[in-house]
Order: structure tokens, then sequence, then C-alpha cells
């Protein structure tokens, strides 16, 4: 089904403005980074000295790149799988029919609402070594003092906690609209066949849901490469000792206060390579499992 | 249409007699923001024909990365506040306008602090205006001292001592921890510099370029297996890398501090205990040095006109008015620029009153004038306190028992990525 425009350049009209946007803050900052990462350049700019591959050959080369590399990886597994699992699970407790269920729907969905940096905050808060009411009930329960300023693991779980936390409003969204196209005759035929609640869980809202996930895959994999760089900023700063340095921040990092232009566009090309490749992967062989019924 | 004409003229005529507006960019957050505008009240006041505009553009590195932004936009503030890591940055930015330019050949700057000075200066020539300076001390709990049955007028002076009470003080319960530092890099180079030791080549980057980090000899070793000794002690608590660890002392966690004197007002104020402060901690049988000066200067920059530079400097030479800088002082901590504030100061009463505002600077005035503490010059610095504070967060979650190894192979590792960024400063800028 096509529609007509009224006038042949219209159409070309209306999507220019998206377009002069894409354009001038996603196109021309990606070619200039590409352009950049074969230089060295100095702080104001003024000087650019090219260096061909040695940005990127110190990349892989550097310990301190490749133990970034790790952490994201470790940092994106946790995230992507407390967020999925979680997510759908708390989805599913709230498709039932309870009193209260906006409520409830509300309080689980505003921590998508909220900015990355308030949701640091909470969290470097209730994290806080002198004042913060997770050290504190820690402390109580376990007698253990955790102080993730100064212990790295910590702080990575801190922050890992904070990541999926934020998401979950997001997940639980997509996962309830999913959960609602799923056929309630399909949900009572097998409840009169004497499938028990839990098989009914695997067997027909896992499979039905499976669009929902993969796309939910993709997106918390995104977010947890690109955009948790509010969050880590407000927490950890990277700390401590670089514990909970992913490469986002550490692009950040290289190319904003230590004002190393070149080397920062380079970490910004093999970042944006290697997500590219990840989804590609994600395609090939996640996509094979859905069930688009 | 003569209406009109005369209307056009009168507006235009505005703009003609209309003030010189100095852009004004700094760091200077919570209760130093308002120290800042109320010096910028007081000078707009004085001179009608000019108005300085002071916009607070977040931290340090933001703010650096804000007027970058703004030069290569061609769009830049008159005057923007550097932190002092950011010296060889700027120095060799080309795009900064020097003090000694603005101030002419024959200004005597002989009334301004000689650590100050010596910081700023670059061959016997001041680029930068010193506006906010401080060094750090060490601030502990009177309180916690007496209930550790310790002598609250006997603060520690030396390393050893210190991690004696921090023991005494920790065994006791009296607090949590025995120390935390603020800052950690800078304590790292501040004790340097106060036992008379390099911190790198070149006489710390002052007479030529550095090259080569010296932090990995014998002297910083020994200084970080201190600190790792302490940590596993539970006498030293990481605090950050910046100021959270003033939390930590405030909330009676640790008992003691060493800080930038720059928080004394602010600590003085929010602190519910008796507090003193004393000198930093040192360990015998090195050389004499000098606490080394930190905080940041004021740079103008490049791009703008005769008169505004003309009015720049009567602001820079406002900052320096004896009253003027005795009040950001005792609003702030930071030391007063001139020694005819501090006898004004001393004249009033204040030291008397206030005696931890005149820690810090007896501390450096006590000191000596060598090279060692001169303070230290290094391209990338940004990059390089990094690097440093990255190896203290590592040697502090050692649990093993050979200190100095420990701390030669973490200061090795840190020395050498230090010594590749500062290859690579030279890489661009030449030698």
């Amino acid at each position: 089904m096509h529609s007509r425009f009224p006038n042949r350049f219209l159409p070309y009209l209306l999507l220019l403005p998206s377009v002069v946007v894409v354009i001038i803050f996603l196109i021309v900052p990606t070619i200039q980074s590409l352009y950049l990462s074969f230089f060295r350049v100095s702080p104001f700019g003024d000087r650019l000295i090219f260096v061909g591959w040695y940005n990127f050959s110190k990349l892989f080369k550097s310990s301190d790149y490749i133990d970034s590399l790790v952490i994201t990886l470790v940092f994106a597994v946790f995230v992507v799988l407390i967020g999925l699992t979680l997510g759908m699970l708390l989805s599913v407790l709230l498709n039932q029919k309870l009193k209260g269920l906006q409520v409830y729907r509300t309080l689980f969905i505003w921590t998508y609402a909220i900015s990355p940096a308030v949701a640091g905050t909470i969290w470097a808060l209730m994290f806080s070594p002198s004042s913060g009411p997770i050290t504190f009930l820690l402390k109580a329960i376990f007698g253990a003092n955790v102080n993730w300023m100064m212990d790295g693991k910590v702080a990575l779980v801190a922050v890992i906690i904070a990541a999926s936390w934020k998401m979950l409003g997001y997940n639980i969204i997509f996962f309830l609209s999913g959960l609602q196209t799923i056929p309630q005759e399909l949900m009572e035929a097998s409840a009169i066949d004497g499938a028990s609640s839990l098989r009914r869980f695997f067997k027909i809202t896992v499979p039905l849901l499976s669009p929902t996930t993969f796309f939910l895959l993709i997106m918390n994999t995104l977010y947890a490469f690109f955009q948790v760089f509010g969050l880590i900023d407000i927490m950890t700063k990277g700390g401590p000792g670089d514990a909970t340095q992913v490469l986002v921040y550490k692009l950040y990092r290289d190319g904003f206060i230590n004002l190393d232009t070149g080397f920062a566009s380079a970490q910004s090309i093999v970042l944006f390579i290697f997500v590219a490749i990840l989804t590609v992967v994600q395609f090939r062989f996640a996509e094979q499992k859905v069930f688009y019924g | 249409m003569k209406k009109l004409l005369v209307l056009v003229l009168l507006c235009l005529s505005v703009f003609a007699f209309g003030k010189t507006t100095i852009n004004f960019w700094h760091a200077m957050s919570g209760s130093r923001l308002g120290a800042v505008d109320a010096i910028i009240e007081g000078f707009n006041a004085e001179n009608p024909g000019i108005e300085v505009i002071a916009q607070f553009t977040g931290s340090y590195a933001e703010t650096l990365t804000k007027a970058i932004a703004s030069y290569r936009a061609g769009d830049q503030p008159h005057i923007v506040q550097v932190y002092e890591v950011g010296l060889q940055t700027m120095l060799d930015s080309n795009a900064i306008k020097p003090v000694f330019e603005l101030s002419g050949p024959d200004f005597d700057w002989g009334d301004v602090i000689g650590p100050i000075l010596d910081y700023y200066t670059v061959g016997d020539q001041l680029y930068s205006m010193p506006f906010n300076s401080s060094s750090a001390i060490l601030y502990y709990n009177k309180d916690i001292f007496r209930a550790a049955g310790l002598d609250p007028n006997k603060p520690p002076s030396t390393f050893d001592e210190l991690y004696e009470m921090g023991r005494i003080i920790v065994e006791s319960g009296a607090a949590q921890g025995g120390i935390s530092f603020g800052w950690p890099a800078w304590v790292f180079e501040q004790t340097h510099s106060v036992h008379g030791q390099f911190y790198a080549n070149n006489e710390n980057g002052r007479v030529g370029k550095a090259t080569e980090v010296y932090f990995n000899d014998a002297f910083g070793v020994k200084v970080l297996a201190e600190w790792i000794k302490w940590a596993q002690a539970k006498v030293f608590m990481y605090g950050g890398r910046e100021y959270d660890a003033n939390q930590a002392f405030l909330t009676k966690q640790v008992a003691m501090l060493i800080q930038s004197t720059s928080s004394v007002s602010s600590i003085e104020s929010k602190a519910d205990f008796e507090m003193g402060t004393t000198f930093l901690p040192v360990m015998p049988g090195y050389p004499k040095g000098n606490s080394v000066i930190g905080g940041a200067t004021l740079w103008v920059m490049k791009g703008h006109t005769d008169e505004e530079y003309e009015a720049i400097w009567k602001f820079f030479q406002y900052l320096m008015k004896t009253e003027v800088t005795a009040e950001w002082h005792k609003s702030t901590g930071y030391f007063p620029a001139t020694n005819s504030a501090v006898k004004k100061l001393m004249d009033e009463g204040w030291f008397a009153e206030n005696p931890n505002h005149l820690t810090a600077f007896l501390q450096i005035l006590s000191g000596t004038r060598i090279p060692e503490a001169q303070g230290v010059r290094l391209g990338n610095f940004v990059a390089i306190r990094d690097i440093v504070d990255g190896a203290i967060e590592n040697a502090i979650q050692y649990t093993g028992s050979d200190y100095e190894g420990e701390a030669k192979r973490i200061l090795d590792d840190a020395a050498e990525k230090t010594n590749t960024t500062l290859e690579e400063y030279t890489l661009i800028y030449g030698k």
C-alpha cells in the first residue's frame, strides 16, 4: 500500500531535518574520529602529527586497555543476564490480576525514567562506606566491612547492580507488552490439560516472548556498552584502581581528561567495530532461536 | 524619520560607551563560589566601566576541556582558571597571553608570597596569575586522640609516630581508621618535595621538559611501602581521588586527614569535634624540603582586544589588594597571595583566633626554597596523576607481606606508563 504525497519534493523536505541532524551529530563526528585516530593531537588541537597505526597498536599492547575490555565484557554479561531474567520474572508477576497493580508497575518502571546521574547518586549513597544503608545492613547481618572505594570487586558489583536496576524499567515495559500478546486461551488450555505454572512458563511464555527477549538482548547489550557512562562517572569514575573502567569510560578519560584526542578516537572506532560485530553475531545465532509465531 | 535616526544613534551610542565585559570561567564550587562572587561584585562596583562575569564551569578538568573547545570555536573566555597540573599544557598551548605581558616588565612582584611565585614562574617570568594556592597539611581529631589516650596537643611528626598513633587509635576503638588522604597522587608528590627529593628529571621538568620520572626510586618505594603497611594495619583508609576523604574525617571514621588547606574553612565549620592541624609527617634522614603549591591560577586567553587586556590587568591588580586577598583567605583557607595580606591578618588577630588557617602557611614559609620543592611540571600531568592514583589504589589492596617488593613492582609499572606519556608529549611539542 503506497501513499501519494501531493508534492514530489515534500517527502524529502520532511525528512531533511532528521537527516541533517544525523549527518551533523553522528556522521561527521564519526568520520572526524576515524581521521583523528591516525594522528597524535595536541590538547588544544593546534598540532596534528600523523602516526599511522600507532594509536591502534598501542591500544592492543596496552594492559590497561585489555583490562578495560575484560571488565566491560564481565559487566555487560551480568547486566544483560540480570536485566533479562529479572525483567522477565518481574513482568510475569506484574501481569497478574492484583489489587494495586498499577502502583506496583509504576514502582518498577520509574527506574527507566530517571537520569543516569540520579541513578548513580542513589546507588553511591546506598553503598557509601561511611553512611550507606547497604553498608550498614551488610555489617549488621554478615559483620562484613564492605568498602567499595577500597575493593575493586565490590565496586564492580555495585555498578552492575545499579546499571541493571536502571534498565529494569525498560525491560519490564517491553516484556509486559510482549506478555499481553500471548493469547489467554493458550494459557487456559494448558492449565486445563494439567500443566504446572512452571511448565507453562517455560513451554509457552518463554518461546512466545522470544522476539521481545531477542530485541531486549540487543538493547541491553548496547546499553551496557555505550550508555552506562553517566552512571560510572557519578559512582566510581572508573575506580578504584581502574576496577570499573569500562571501555566507554576509558575513552572519555583519555579524550576529555587527558586530552589525548587521537588515542580516544582510536578507542571509539574499535569500540564501534566491536559492538557492530557483537550485534551481527547476535543476529546470526540468537535470532535462530526466536519463535516468530 | 528624524526621531527614528536619533533613536538609532542613541542605541548605538550605548554600545560605544558600553562596559568592557570580561568573561571569567572558574571551577570554585560550594562555599568557594560565594567567595568568588563577592570578589567579582566588589571589583565591578569599584570599576563601573568594566563588568567581570564569573561563571562556574564545573570541575577543573571540565573547565579546561570547555576552555579548549571554546578556543577552537573562536569563542574563548578572557580568563580561565586552570589547575596546577595544567601548567605545561597551558604553556605549550599557544593560546594564552602571559601575565608578564599584561603587567609590563617593571612590575614589582615582590609582595607575592615566594613559593607561589616560584611555582608559576618560567624563566623568571610569570605566565599566569596566582589566585587560589594551597598546600597539604595534616588535620586531626583531638577528641578521638583523647579517647584513645593520646595527647591531643602532640600530633604525629614522623611516619613512625603516625603509624603508632594510628594503631593505638584503631585498637582502642576510638575510630575505625587512623588516617585518610585527599588527592593521593598529590600527597605522593608532596612527600617527595617535603623530603627534598626530585619527582622527575630535568629538575622536575623546570629546566627542560621532563622525560623520565624518579618516583620509582628508593625514596618513592619506601613511601609507598609505608602506606601499604598502614593500609594493612587498617591505619590507612582510602578516601577516593579528590575531596571524598573529608567525609570520612567529618563522620569521625578516621582520626587524621591529609588534605589541602583549602578545605580548612569548610571542615572547621562542619566539624562537631575539636580539630587541630599540623605539618605533614616526615621520615627522618632526608634533606629538608618544602610542601608544594597546589590549587590553580588564572590564565588569560589570546584573541581579545587591548582594551579588554587592560581591564583584565585591572582585575588582577584588584585580586592582589590586601583586603581582597585577606578576605579570600578567610572564607576559603587558600593562601593569601601577598605578604601585606599576611601582615594585615596577623595584625587583626585573625591567626590568633583561627590557628588552623595559619598551619599551611607556617609550613610553607618554614620550608626551604630548593629546586626539589619548587613543584613538578610535567606534560600530560593529568594523565600522570591518574596513573599514580591508580598505582596507589592497587598498592593498598595488597595483602602480602613483601611491602617494598610490591611497592617497587607497582611503581616501576607506573613509571613505565608515565615515561611513555612524557615521550608522547615531547613527540608533539618537541623537547
